[in-house]
């Protein structure tokens, strides 16, 4: 029986939302300050060259120039990134990709600014740049770093004995897919404002996932402490994984302390698209037997994706590739490895999903094309494989729960009419064909064990009993701080009115870890529990104290505190007004790291259990066998989300994710030549409007999961993990034809159809 | 170059300024005027975030130059609440979650209450078509579509 809860799982307006439509939200790109500074990066033309002369003496002659700063300038380390600094904040010797900044202005407006950047004399030497992430591994290829392998990484995960799996097998399949760049293409481009404080204190608004991140690299690059550097975030214009690395904030912070001025800096859209960070395209070869009833026995992937020539989150996003290779199958032996490829490509790293979507297209079609061969219903194949309740499905890992992947195929087949399909017309018209795909997919909550994954945050309970929220944990448009909100409210008895919180702020809030992952929710989520729970027994521990009764029987409600169910006249107001006359402490923080309780894997060795959430799709598909042309008629998408804390913020969450998804699957194309990416406007990189998405019917799961806040799990990633694989498997059962790669362009439809007829 | 005067009004309130002819609008709005809520997100008319409402016309902000404001009137997503009962509209965005990170959210209401004046009572085609050409990467759309049809019908009833 589902809980009744006074504030969690109800409407509940977005926080910040009246500001958003009366146009007072304020974004970095919008914040002023007296005397600013309009800051500019200059950017290489080339994707692979030597510099062989840089001056900069013209441009810091311009009246109006306030600074002009080149690596020589930095007075820290020329090196930023979180995972793995590689990356200089300004190149000096060798450009890597066409991304690559060489020089930093402040100026009075953006006129000055832009003549300052042409009168930067920079005189280069193109080198043969990597292009080819398989080239690149051959032994005669060019190194994109003269003092290491083209190869960075080589995971392997895997379990079980895959030969004698495969000898198990009646039936194998193997097959190679491709998958593409994405860009994020979020409405805000990267931005950031900074200046120094009245104490020196370096200030930097950001539009960022990761304030506390950033500080660290901010305090690294200026050669000072840490805590002489703050960073805020305002209210972000979205993200998706674009904003988890730094990008603009360090430079804007070298420019401020250079200048002692404020400096803004803001990307315009071409620079966006050409510097900041992609999905990271794969070629995976995917290997899978399974017994003549459609039982998987066997699976073994290799993937390589090419992360360009700074590792950035290439390795992490290698890492997942390979930890959901098998899929959320029971796969009793397994190895998936993944290869991280450095190139002078545009660099990949964190987006949405986060590898997930490439290896679940490679699985997913993998199931089809199996329940194809055996002449299997493709949903029926995918019940009778489920991952079940302590399963593995890493090397040391085991899935905490795994009944809620069987009930979204079975709520998605349901809400989706798959077994009545047949009675649909395939053929509409003579050039229509009409196909049904079906795919699923899972996302672990928190990285993994052993790994540095936690969240801080804290509650100030005022006189009044209103609460503030401290949190470091970035909103980019989720609706995490609505979420906090609602936990903070329901746990205290409080009307969300009354909950207050902040703009994520290094020096008001502890880390909360970087918005990503999926893990915001499960995280902050617990960390203010706990905050909030100390306070609720200093309100709790008053009440027994006025009234005498059992503290089991008290719970706070709606402002009030409520004995056996009656309210009584104690107000939360009253109670915080007494804790402060009896000199109780009503200012509380929290922490949480994940607990990854023990589990004994196959194999007898000791693991532990992961919490998991899964996801069905199902996409009707029309195809047009002339132009090539796929139209998405229906999309059903059901996710096993343990409980549902805000019913609108979850439902956007999953139309935004499946409209990226679909995107990513049909229409949404980078066109690379030779390391520099052609198509940098949004009119010639096309992401979905709103004549392309069709009805979503979204539904959930609600089992919930132990040592999550009210139950809850995530839904930021499962979304797009999955719409691409569920349209690629309608696309291909309505051609009848295999899609082994993405995007499925309208060439590509026609390709495959001929194929078929040859 | 030279710069010329204009005269303008911005929800319903006159503007005499000098300034390039060349300059757009949209920095007009934002850096003279200090109405930031129509944004900068592409800079070359792809994808509406900088959307007002110029003689009744959805305009992207950032394609329309001082030379052409002369005499025009201008209603922004600050002056949309004092426009009628479209405040209701905003009501519905939040409402009907029509918004996550917000940034597409101005030029999007504007779009819509465009259509609105020519249309009020849109079918949802007409109502994707009126915002196709403004960008959401965060809603999906469906949400913001049954925003502007709840506002259309209310408004209907009355």
């Amino acid at each position: 029986m589902m809980k009744e809860f006074n504030v969690i799982g109800k409407k509940l307006a977005a926080v910040g939302g009246q500001d958003v439509v009366t146009g007072k939200a304020k974004y970095s790109p919008d914040l002023e300050l007296p005397k600013m500074l309009v800051g500019k990066l200059l950017y290489s033309p080339h994707a692979c060259a030597r510099i062989i002369e840089l001056d900069v003496s013209k441009a810091r002659e311009l009246d109006g120039v306030a600074a002009v700063l080149t690596a020589e300038d930095i007075p820290g380390e020329n090196s930023y990134l979180y995972w793995y600094p590689d990356q200089p904040l300004l190149v000096s010797d060798q450009i890597r990709y066409n991304g690559d900044a060489v020089a930093i202005v402040a100026a009075e407006n953006e006129e000055i600014a832009t003549a300052a950047l042409d009168a930067i004399r920079v005189v280069y030497e193109p080198l043969e740049g990597v292009f080819d992430p398989e080239q690149a591994l051959n032994q005669g290829t060019r190194r994109v770093w003269d003092e290491k392998e083209n190869l960075h990484s080589h995971y392997i995960s895997e379990w079980g004995d895959v030969e004698l799996g495969f000898a198990q097998a009646d039936v194998i399949i193997e097959n190679t897919y491709s998958t593409h760049y994405q860009e994020h293409a979020m409405l805000e481009t990267e931005s950031a404002v900074a200046y120094i404080d009245h104490d020196g204190t370096i200030v930097v608004y950001a539009s960022t996932q990761a304030p506390h991140r950033d500080q660290i690299q901010i305090a690294r690059a200026l050669n000072i402490p840490e805590v002489m550097v703050r960073e805020i975030t305002p209210r972000i214009g979205g993200a998706f994984g674009a904003k988890d690395e730094a990008n603009v904030q360090i430079h804007a912070a070298l420019l401020t302390y250079a200048t002692q001025r404020p400096v803004k800096i803001i990307r315009s859209r071409e620079e966006s698209i050409r510097t900041h960070v992609k999905r990271h395209p794969a070629k995976i070869k995917y290997r899978t037997g399974a017994t003549i009833e459609g039982k998987l026995t066997a699976v073994h992937m290799v993937a390589y994706g090419d992360t360009g020539p700074y590792v950035n989150a290439g390795e992490e996003v290698m890492m997942t590739m390979s930890a959901y290779g098998a899929g959320p199958y029971y796969v009793p032996h397994a190895r998936s490895e993944a290869y991280t490829v450095l190139t002078n490509n545009p660099i990949c790293g964190a987006f949405r999903g986060f590898g997930v979507p490439q290896v679940t297209f490679a699985f997913e079609r993998q199931m089809d094309e199996l329940a194809n061969r055996l002449r299997m219903d493709p949903l029926d194949i995918r019940l009778l494989n489920c991952i079940k309740t302590g399963q593995q499905f890493q090397p040391k890992a085991v899935v905490r729960m795994g009944d809620g992947l069987r009930a979204c195929l079975e709520k998605a087949s349901q809400l989706s009419g798959w077994k009545e399909r047949i009675k649909i017309s395939r053929e509409p018209e003579p050039n229509l064909k009409r196909g049904w795909g079906v795919a699923t997919s899972f996302h672990k909550v928190g990285f993994d064990k052993n790994v540095s994954d936690h969240s801080s945050a804290a509650v100030n309970m005022a006189q009044d009993g209103s609460v503030v929220v401290r949190t470091g944990a970035s909103d980019m448009g989720q609706g995490a701080h609505t979420v906090f909100a609602q936990i903070v409210a329901e746990h205290l008895g409080l009307k969300p009115e009354h909950v207050k919180v902040i703009r994520p702020d290094t020096t008001m809030a502890g880390d909360a870890g970087a918005s990503v992952a999926s893990r915001v929710t499960v995280f902050s989520g617990n960390a203010l529990i706990k905050a909030a729970e100390t306070i609720r027994q200093t309100l709790l521990d008053i009440v027994v104290e006025e009234t005498g009764a059992d503290p089991e029987l008290i719970i706070l409600r709606n402002g009030y505190a409520y004995i056996e169910g009656e309210q009584i006249n104690l107000r939360i107001a009253d109670l915080a007004a007494k804790a402060y006359e009896r000199n109780l402490p009503m200012q509380a923080s929290g922490f949480y790291s994940m607990d990854f309780p023990e589990a004994e894997m196959p194999d007898g060795s000791s693991g532990y259990q992961h919490i998991v959430c899964y996801g069905a799709h199902v996409a009707q598909v029309l195809v047009d066998i002339e132009t090539g042309q796929v139209t998405v008629e229906k999309i059903i998408a059901v996710h096993d989300v343990g409980q549902v804390i805000n019913p609108k913020g979850l439902r956007g969450q999953i139309e935004g994710g499946v409209s990226m998804g679909l995107g990513y699957a049909l229409m949404e194309e980078l066109h690379v030549d030779q390391g520099i990416i052609q198509n940098t406007s949004l009119e010639s990189y096309l992401i979905p409007t709103a004549l392309d998405i069709p009805q979503i019917i979204v539904d959930v799961v609600e089992l919930p999961e132990d040592e999550t806040p009210y139950g809850a799990k995530s839904v930021g990633e499962p979304p797009t993990n999955i719409t691409p694989s569920a349209i690629a498997n309608a696309v291909a059962d309505a051609i009848g034809k295999p899609i082994n790669y993405l995007p499925i362009s309208p060439e590509s439809v026609l390709v495959a159809i001929k194929a078929a007829s040859e | 170059m030279e710069e010329i005067r204009v005269n303008f009004i911005v929800n319903g309130k006159s503007i005499n300024l000098s300034a390039d002819p060349t300059r757009t609008l949209l920095s007009v709005l934002r850096d003279e005027l200090e109405l930031k809520g129509a944004k900068e997100a592409c800079g070359q008319g792809d994808c509406g975030a900088c959307v007002v409402v110029m003689n009744d016309k959805a305009v992207n902000s950032c394609l329309v130059l001082v030379g052409q404001i002369d005499g025009a009137e201008i209603i922004t997503v600050e002056g949309l609440a004092k426009q009628g009962s479209f405040h209701k509209l905003q009501d519905h965005f939040i409402e009907k979650w029509a918004f996550q990170c917000g940034y597409c959210t101005p030029g999007m209401l504007m779009s819509a209450y465009a259509l609105l004046l020519n249309n009020p009572n849109p079918t949802e085609e007409e109502i994707r078509a009126s915002i196709a050409g403004n960008l959401c990467r965060c809603t999906g759309y469906n949400m913001i579509v049954e925003a502007i049809e709840a506002f259309a019908n209310e408004t209907a009833q009355n």
